[in-house]
This record gives C-alpha cells, structure tokens and sequence, in this order.
C-alpha cells in the first residue's frame, strides 16, 4: 500500500526529508533521437523550479516522464522515495501536470473538464463537485462553466488546463509553458497561483524559453540543452548570461566544428 | 473506479457529436422502412400462411428478417447486422485515434490509469450506445407483440446473436482505432476486417475452397445459427474469443504506447 503524502505532512517533515520527486539517470528517445539523456535532479516540497531550454532541448520529454504520460527508458524516477514507473497509481493523488498547448475533449464543458478530471483521480463524486466549483471561481471560469472546451480561446483552455491540474491539490505541479498564450494579467495572476500553491508546499516544475518567467516565480533553475542537464542550482543574477553560455557556445561549438 | 469515468467521459463525447445522432437516425429511418415493407408482405400473404400447418409467423417473417436478411434476404439489404457493420467502424474510429490525434491521450496515461482499464472504458461506453440502438430497433417488432404471436425463444436467441455481433464488432473496431494513427485509418480498418469476418466463407467457396476453417472463422456461420434460433455453447464463444483477443491487442498496443512512443 502506498500512502500519499500531502503537501502539509510533507512541509513538516523531519529536519532532511527525501526528497519529493527524484529522478536518476532519465533517458529517452523519440522518434529514433535521443530527447533526453542521463538527467537526474531532485526536488523538494514547496520548491519551484524552472526548466529552461531553447526549443528540441528536451523540456517537454522530461516533464511527459515526470507527469508519468511517457514511460523512460533507462533510469528511475521516484516519487516520495517510491519508483514511479513501477507504480504510475500514484499519479492519481501526487501529480497534476498541465502539458503543452492545453490538450481538452472539445466536446466537453468547462465544468465537465473539471469533473471528469475529478473522477480520473479517483475523486468521489460529491468532493469532484465541490472541488470543481471552487476551481472555476479561483480561476474565473465561472461564466465559462457551460461552454464548450472546443471554442475555448488558447488563453481560457490555458486556465481550464492549469485548474484541472490543481484540482486534487497535488504535492507537485508540473507546468509544460503555463504562460502561453496568456495576457499580461493573467500571467500575474498565474504567478500569483504557483506563489501561493508553493507556500503551501506544492512542489512546482514549470518549463519555459521565458527568462522572465523563471525570474519571477522559481527560486531554483535548470537548464536543460540537446537532453541533458548543463545547470542546476538557486536563481541568481547572472542567470540570462549563464542560460545564452550554454545555448550560444554549444552552437558556436557546432558551427566551428 | 475510474474504469467508470471513462465510460462517462466516452459516452458524453458520443453523444455530444452529431456523428452518433445522425447515424442513429438515418439506421432506425431504414430499419422502420424495412419493417414496414416486411410487415406489408406478412399482411397480404397471411391467409396463404395460415393454411400451411406450422408455417412461418411474424417471427419468422417480420421481427428476425428485421434484424438481419442473413436468412431470407428481401427488398431492402440492410437489417441491424448488416448496418452495424457499417456504423460501428464509424462509432468507434475516434475512441483511441481521436484521442491521440486531440492530444488528450496523454492525460489518460499521467492520470495513473493502466491501459487495461482506459479499453475496458472506451469499450463499455461503445456498447452501451449500441445496445441503445439495437434495444431502439427492436421496439418496432415488440410493438406488435401484443397483437400478434410472437416465437420469444427464437427472437431472443436472435437478439443474443446481434448483441454478440456488436460486442465483436466493437472490440475490433476499438482494436483498429488503437492501432491506427488516425481515425479514418481506423474505420477504413475495421470495415475491411469486419466485412473479411462477415463473408471469409464466400469469398473461400467462391474460390473453390469450401472447408470447415473457413466456415468456422466466418462471424455468419455464428450469427447464422442463432438468428434461426439455436443457441450454442461453441457459437457464443467464438464471439467471446473475439472479443477477447481484440480487446487483448488494443490494450497490449496503448500499453507498448505510453513505453515506447
């Protein structure tokens, strides 16, 4: 049996917790090229992180592992000390993920979404409605409850996507571009929401090619270039300089050769 | 269980769609028209009928050649068999295909949920919508059974035939649209193995050969013998070993898919 953590006992753990998420040596390839190669990083609860990468460096592969929706190929990921991959259940209660582009069932309502998303994680059905109506107002989608995901704007699926993910308040939130296709408010108001979920212990991962993104909401960053890890540590200053290094060398690299 | 809200997520885009409503409609349109002429035969020959000592009835003459014209043929070709060849590839192209193609997949699979159970799922929410269907094309012969007699043992063993039918159809169809990258792919697919499984018989004897094996492989064969009211043991487990390796390979395929796409 496998015991959830929430993101409260997991605040007020022992003096060093385990980590929450643990991933070892992660590889993978797609479509015959290696995405991913030899990443491993750690994460706690009540920690965002931020994955930065020009486009192809492997960003989406990991999270899609991490999410549990790609099994890797070599490596482990645990989750709460315990491997993932052998155990994808635990998706059910630990996970939310907000992939790339928002994928929705067109012909689904907004409160629909937020229900079926309820019962895919196992919610019962009184609690997936009440948890359901309190994420249309957090996220104002409230006059959105009766339309249709399919003439949603990209914006509003954006919002769908990310209130389905935090639906059964999950200890880590992985966000594939949470940003894309959002107006200015409403990117505040999204790095409102992961400043908050973080303060109250939801480890996040959000993945972006947005400097500005990261500097605002992360306090941790990695920098991940053609599949693997080329840094990991705390925000710090000199962060665009370091991110430009490892993309502009490697290409400068390339050319030269 | 969350088997079950597949099914509910499954059975909500079926009927939001107006894919399923059209289909519905224009199949019950011909299968009333078919009925209606049918009858209209019964009618104008009954006296003849009456005169033949244990001659055919209603049954026999309306309500099973309703549901299939396997055994008599008649004016219009399409009973509830020979249509559900046709609409369950049309029905079930989009459960895995259309997914994938949406890019929702992926969240079936981050949800935690073995791919055994996101088939089971689709599955159950597909049959539901066509035994609806059948149930819906079946009301026109049982509203008539007050005034007329009707063989109960022969119809129901006919609708277990039909049931049977749609439940292989469905798995394999459902196989198809795991299998396939999209969905016109996945009903190309399934119409061409459902019609192979319809007549591999005929197109063996056509050909000369006319052998047990081939006889046995052909879903008529089955649905033969229970449309003319004879239940057995053999035929309802042919439809069940169907069903069974169909759904086995749809789940083996979304299984090998979250490992190795």
């Amino acid at each position: 049996m496998i015991a959830p953590t929430t993101a409260s006992s997991a605040t007020h753990a022992a003096p060093a917790p385990s980590p929450l998420l643990q991933l070892d040596q992660i590889g993978r390839r797609r479509a015959g090229r290696v995405a991913v190669s030899g990443l491993s990083l750690s994460l706690q609860s009540g920690q965002v992180l931020g994955l930065l990468g020009v486009n192809g460096a492997g960003k989406s592969t990991t999270l899609s592992m991490i999410a549990g929706a790609l099994a890797p190929d070599q490596g482990t990921i645990r989750l709460n000390g315990v491997d993932f991959v052998e155990h994808p259940e635990l998706a059910r209660q630990l996970l939310g993920w907000l992939p790339e582009r928002a994928p929705q069932w067109p012909e689904l309502t907004v409160r629909e979404h937020l229900l079926t998303h309820g019962r895919l994680r196992g919610m019962p059905g009184a609690t997936a409605r009440s948890a359901a109506a309190a994420a249309l107002e957090r996220f104002e989608l409230a006059p959105l409850a009766r339309r249709l995901a399919g003439v949603l704007s990209q914006g509003q699926r954006q919002r769908l996507g990310l209130a389905c993910a935090l639906l059964h308040r999950p200890a880590l939130l992985v966000l594939d571009e949470p940003a894309n296709a959002l107006d200015p408010v409403q990117v505040a108001a999204l790095r409102r929401i992961l400043r908050e979920e973080a303060a109250n212990g939801t480890a996040v991962i959000l993945s972006t090619h947005v400097l500005a993104e990261v500097t605002a909401v992360c306090d941790r960053v990695a920098i991940l270039h053609e599949g693997s890890l080329r840094h990991d540590g705390p925000l710090t200053a000199d962060l665009e300089r370091r991110f430009f290094d490892i993309a502009m060398n490697d290409a400068r690299g390339k050319t030269a050769a | 269980m969350t088997a079950l809200a597949i099914t509910r997520l499954e059975l909500r885009r079926l009927f939001v769609r107006p894919l399923g409503w059209i289909l519905g409609a224009l199949t019950l349109a011909e299968l009333a028209w078919r009925f209606v002429l049918l009858l209209g035969s019964f009618l104008a020959s009954q006296i003849k009928l009456a005169a033949l000592p244990g001659g055919p009835g209603y049954t026999d003459i309306v309500a099973i050649p309703t549901l299939s014209s396997m055994l008599t043929g008649s004016m219009l070709p399409f009973g509830v068999a020979e249509l559900a060849l046709l609409i369950v590839p049309l029905l079930t192209m989009s459960a895995i295909a259309g997914e994938r193609s949406n890019g929702t997949l992926p969240l079936l699979f981050a949800a935690g949920l073995p791919a055994s159970r996101i088939v089971l799922g689709k599955y159950l929410a597909l049959l539901i919508w066509l035994l609806l269907w059948l149930l819906l094309a079946l009301a026109m012969q049982l509203s008539l059974a007050g005034t007329t007699h009707l063989d109960w043992g022969k119809l129901a063993a006919a609708v277990l035939g039909l049931a049977l039918a749609l439940a292989a159809l469905t798995a394999v169809g459902l196989a198809c649209s795991t299998f396939a990258p999209h969905p016109a792919i996945a009903a190309t697919t399934s119409l061409l193995l459902g019609l192979a499984l319809w007549i591999v018989n005929l197109g063996a004897r056509l050909a000369g050969i006319d052998n047990g094996l081939f006889n046995w492989l052909a879903m008529s064969t089955h649905l033969e013998n229970l449309l003319r009211g004879l239940v057995s043991t053999a035929d309802v487990l042919w439809f069940v070993l169907l069903i069974a390796v169909s759904l086995s390979l749809a789940t083996r395929r979304l299984a090998a898919e979250r490992e190795h796409n």
